[in-house]
Parts: C-alpha cells; sequence; structure tokens
C-alpha cells in the first residue's frame, strides 16, 4: 500500500504542477520561479511542446492517467496487472522525456526551471518506487 | 491577488488528503461506514454503503478541484461543512481527531481564497 499512496501522492503533485503551468501559460503570465530564475527561459523555449501539445499538457496527461490506474489499482478493479503494466510502461517513458528534457536544460538552454525539475524529480521518485 | 506559498502548500496537502481517503473509502465502503455512530445511519434516507459511495465521490470531487486550484473557496466551504458532518456522525476518536487539523486548514483555504465581499460580510458581525 505505501508504494502506491507515494505513487498517487506523486501524481497529484504532478497534477497541481502541471494546472499551475497552464493556468499561467494560458493568462499570459511568468511562471513563479522559486529557486533559479531561468524558468521563463525555458518555458518559452522552443523546446516547450512535443507532437504539437504543450509539455505541460501531456505531462497533465500522465499524471492523471498515473493517478487513475493507482486508484483503480487500490479499488481492485480488474484487470490489476494490466494496470501496473500501464504505469510501468508510463513512468518508463515519462523517465526517457525527463532526462531529454533535463538534458536539454543543462547543455543547450543553459538554463534551470524550478518546475521542469520538480516534474523530473516526481517521475524519477515514481520510478525508484516501481523498482523497489 | 497572489497568494503566499504556504497557502498553495496547504491547498495541494489537502488535495492529496481528500483524493486519497476517497479512493480508499471506494476501496472499503462498509469498512469506513463502521465510523458513523448507529443513530446518525439511523437517519440515513439510502443504505450506509451507498452513503459511503457518495462520501467517495464527494472526496474525490474536492480533492481534485484543490489540486487544480479550481472554485477554492467553494470547495474548501464544501470541505468545511463535510468535514463538520463527518465529526458529528462519527464523534471524536483515535482516527477521526485528525479531522479537527483538517477542518482548521479547510477553515483557512475558504477564508484566504473568499472573494472580499464576502468577508465583508462576516466582518460586519465584529461591529
Amino acid at each position: 500500500m505505501t508504494a502506491y499512496v507515494i505513487l498517487f501522492t506523486m501524481a497529484a503533485f504532478g497534477i497541481a504542477e502541471t494546472s499551475y503551468l497552464i493556468r499561467t501559460r494560458k493568462a499570459n503570465k511568468h511562471a513563479t520561479c522559486p529557486i533559479g530564475g531561468g524558468c521563463a527561459t525555458v518555458l518559452e523555449s522552443k523546446y516547450n511542446a512535443l507532437f504539437g501539445f504543450h509539455n505541460d499538457i501531456l505531462g497533465l496527461a500522465f499524471y492523471l492517467a498515473m493517478a487513475l490506474v493507482t486508484a483503480l489499482t487500490v479499488i481492485g478493479v480488474e484487470p490489476i496487472g494490466a494496470w501496473t503494466r500501464a504505469a510501468t510502461w508510463m513512468v518508463a517513458g515519462a523517465l526517457v522525456m525527463s532526462a531529454a528534457f533535463t538534458l536539454i536544460q543543462w547543455r543547450i538552454l543553459k538554463a534551470w526551471c524550478f518546475w521542469c525539475l520538480m516534474s523530473a524529480g516526481t517521475v524519477l521518485v515514481m520510478a525508484v518506487t516501481l523498482v523497489l | 491577488m497572489t497568494k503566499p506559498s504556504a497557502y498553495h502548500i496547504m491547498r495541494v496537502a489537502m488535495g492529496i488528503t481528500f483524493a486519497w481517503i476517497g479512493i480508499l473509502i471506494f476501496k472499503e465502503p462498509e469498512f469506513w461506514g463502521g465510523f458513523v455512530q448507529p443513530w446518525a445511519a439511523g437517519l440515513l434516507p439510502v443504505p450506509l454503503k451507498e452513503a459511503m459511495i457518495g462520501t467517495a465521490v464527494l472526496d474525490l470531487a474536492i480533492g481534485l478541484l484543490l489540486l487544480v486550484d479550481a472554485f477554492v473557496w467553494i470547495v474548501a466551504l464544501v470541505a468545511t461543512l463535510h468535514l463538520g458532518l463527518v465529526i458529528t456522525v462519527s464523534g471524536i476518536d483515535s482516527v477521526t481527531v485528525r479531522d479537527i487539523g483538517l477542518l482548521g486548514a479547510a477553515i483557512m483555504l475558504f477564508w484566504e481564497d473568499a472573494p472580499e465581499s464576502l468577508k465583508a460580510k462576516f466582518r460586519r458581525f465584529q461591529h
């Protein structure tokens, strides 16, 4: 149960974070950058979208899906094995994307975005939880 | 007006708590229904299990809306009334005592996000 609590909590963090980023972008405002000052550089760069969708929307979809599959697993809705496999594949994909975006911030943009790093950390905690 | 970080930390923490408790009630509605005092269960117009599933839906909705920062003062007001009802019908024990903290947090979120016009109506009672 502890693993599911961690997965759900991380997904909920992600939902709150990506909702904030979407809301800020729609309002044409700069996101608050609590640590460092590179949020605007990263969030408004040409790397802020993939397959025609903004990364914040893709992130929200991922976190909502993770919250849903975790909830279905905990409630005991069949097929539980399929939910677990779906969670594993989704987290694996998100981990690859997070690593790529972190690399882009480090090597190409040379700016760090607090929200992007927090999301990468959230995905990393999810991955470690699934592995353990 | 920009709200302090503490407000958002509290909002997200409350959102996680409500959403998670909603999932747990969905998993075992009969178990959570066991916290309802017999006198309160007797007043229900629907079977206890159905009432608990309704509670789970309400908790999930409150949690999700708090997480996405939507209609926070209305959601916090509903959460306040809901927690007040929970404490009333379940009594205070080693588990439900934590609802006192949640109740305080819900009142704080309501007050911080309520429109100024509504706050002015409350303040009028002070004079």
